[in-house]
């Protein structure tokens, strides 16, 4: 209880600290909507210009690309301490900070930076969600609500599992390693699309080793009423939970690799 | 058995070399950054360690507060291994590095305190009275609602340590605490430091380049070099060691124009006073003194005691660092 109190109050800090430099904030939020509403006009110009994308009717496309906005700039503005600060406390020495105090290492860590900018790029992904459910007439229902609900949680897990790679490859080399964004930002690109539109290798990629296919694609298109791979419903509700795992995996390598920290010089 | 106990601790970093041209892949070079420290320390007191930078000072400290793991060795901190049960053992240490905040830039020091607050769950009242206590002492009373950003680098290190000291740690480590600040600034530490000390028994391990802290605070000082300890005890153990040339200086009135001294004395002059630099044991003070006498009438002469900082200079020479 106390550990979510002291996350609400890091956060409340940290954005009275943004907020010294006002006129920083808003043009940066500004342009983040600027960025995010350019992806959106990319969906909309490929689906003015092909209709539809293999079985995927506009709605759909929407769908998928409203919950892969939501999902990645959620876990960005709240997990800012591990998707962007990481490789700055590990190089500027501020991680000794961190293990000098008597909380879990990673709280400390996603208590360290928030990216309240990231609003205006959820925002984008939010109205994506509602026009591609109207567009696509999906009729709610609890059990939809839940998967959707769940696949963005477990698409939150997952981004933020995938981005502890990254911080465990700062961990050993100081510097951040480009590779890891193929899975992370590429992840984000090529996921926005439904994951069949790939080819075999890509498909793999996505499904078992950044699993978004899992986590996303799967619940969407069952919500949709056009299951992937025409997949029975229970898979809609576990199919997601890979993201957990991948997460759950990543904190422990995370963990195991922080005893190789070595620090910078004084 | 001591409150800190060290044992052959050992601690390598492995350093990648530039490219060389032509090759393709880096060379790794193995530095040891300590090779085998052993010391203990008892509670309440007060342990300055110095050598040159590079030495291993700074390594010591990020094992025993639980960093960094050792490669071997034994350390026990009243009981705790640091790195086994960080948690546990960070509750009862405080650090204060001299060149990195651990408090928040943008918000005031209140804030600041009051987060802490939370992250080592202080009871209000205890928090309290330990800021009250503390505010007075570092005199930070009228800073409280300022910014970290907007105040001096003196102010800033006394707000640094009352951000440390608010969980009352048994221990506390500064890493060259006094880097970059005025005299006062740095005397008011020092006394801050003795009264922390003798107030509530904190036990403090202090590095630093700067010998007047050291003079000041440690009766006991460690030296370190090549990741090797090559003295522990008393200051002024270590001092007399290397101690071999004193300076006089002397006024006569009338002024005299010749001074003939021994060969190993030496002798300059400048403006109307007499500089004699002698060693002791070969020129011992009596006989110089009844020599300067000989010379003439002395309206003034003054002792002067080594310079501190040319004396460890003077060591770190002959221990080759």
């Amino acid at each position: 209880m106390n550990t979510i109190r002291l996350y609400l109050r890091s956060m409340g800090m940290l954005i009275r600290c943004q907020l010294e430099y006002p006129v920083s904030f808003f043009m940066q939020t500004l342009a983040q909507l600027v960025m995010e509403g350019g992806e959106m006009m990319a969906v909309i110009l490929v689906i003015d210009r092909f209709g539809h994308l293999g079985q995927w009717e506009p709605g759909n496309l929407f769908f998928f690309f409203g919950t892969m906005s939501v999902c990645f700039y959620l876990t960005e503005m709240f997990g800012r301490g591990v998707t962007g600060n990481f490789p700055y406390l590990v190089r500027s020495g501020q991680l000794d900070t961190l293990l000098l105090r008597p909380r879990g290492l990673l709280t400390q860590v996603l208590c360290s930076a928030v990216d309240p900018r990231r609003i205006t790029c959820v925002a984008v992904g939010v109205t994506a969600l509602v026009l591609g459910s109207r567009m696509s007439s999906i009729a709610w229902t609890f059990p939809k609500a839940l998967a959707m609900a769940e696949s963005i949680l477990m698409g939150c897990a997952l981004i933020l599992g995938l981005f502890l790679i990254e911080a465990v490859f700062v961990i050993f080399s100081v510097k951040s390693v480009e590779l890891v964004n193929a899975l992370t930002y590429g992840g984000r690109s090529a996921c926005e699309y439904p994951v069949d539109i790939y080819p075999r290798p890509l498909r793999i990629l996505f499904s078992i080793v950044a699993p978004f296919a899992m986590v996303m694609h799967v619940p969407c298109s069952w919500i949709m009423d056009r299951p992937l791979y025409g997949w029975p419903a229970w898979t809609a509700f576990v199919c997601p939970l890979s993201g957990a795992l991948v997460l759950g995996i990543m904190v422990l390598v995370f963990y195991r690799a922080i005893r190789h920290y070595r620090s910078t010089g004084s | 058995m001591s409150y800190i106990e060290v044992r052959d601790l050992r601690k390598t970093f492995t350093v990648r070399k530039k490219r060389e041209k032509g090759s393709l892949f880096r060379e790794r070079e193995t530095v040891e950054a300590l090779k085998g420290i052993s010391f203990s320390v008892e509670q309440g007191e007060l342990l300055g360690y110095i050598g040159p930078n590079g030495a291993g000072k700074s390594t010591t400290v990020k094992i025993l507060s639980g960093i960094l793991t050792p490669d071997s060795g034994t350390v026990s901190v009243n009981g705790r291994v640091p790195w086994e049960n960080r948690k546990e053992h960070v509750r009862h240490i405080g650090v204060v590095f001299g060149q990195r905040s651990q408090l928040w830039w943008d918000v005031p020091l209140l804030d600041s305190y009051s987060l802490l607050k939370d992250i080592y769950r202080l009871p209000e009242a205890d928090y309290t009275s330990r800021l009250k206590e503390l505010t007075e002492a570092l005199e930070l009373g009228g800073l409280l609602r300022t910014p970290l950003r907007l105040l001096s680098l003196g102010q800033r290190m006394r707000a640094e340590l009352c951000g440390s000291l608010l969980h009352r740690p048994e221990l506390l480590f500064l890493d060259e605490p006094t880097i970059g600040l005025d005299a006062v600034s740095k005397l008011a530490l020092r006394d801050f430091l003795l009264w922390e000390n003798r107030e509530h028994g904190t036990t403090i391990l202090l590095t630093t380049h700067d010998m007047e802290d050291i003079a000041a605070l440690c009766p006991r000082v460690m030296v370190l070099g090549h990741g090797q300890k090559l003295f522990d005890g008393d200051l002024q153990d270590l001092l007399r060691r290397f101690d071999t040339t004193r300076t006089v200086t002397v006024r006569y009135e009338p002024d005299i124009s010749a001074l003939s001294l021994p060969e190993s004395a030496a002798v300059s002059r400048s403006g109307s006073d007499w500089i004699i630099s002698y060693a002791p044991d070969q020129l011992p003070t009596a006989q110089l003194i009844s020599l300067l006498q000989d010379a003439g009438s002395i309206r003034e002469m003054t002792l002067q005691p080594e310079n501190i900082d040319h004396l460890i200079a003077a060591m770190y020479r002959e221990m080759d660092l």
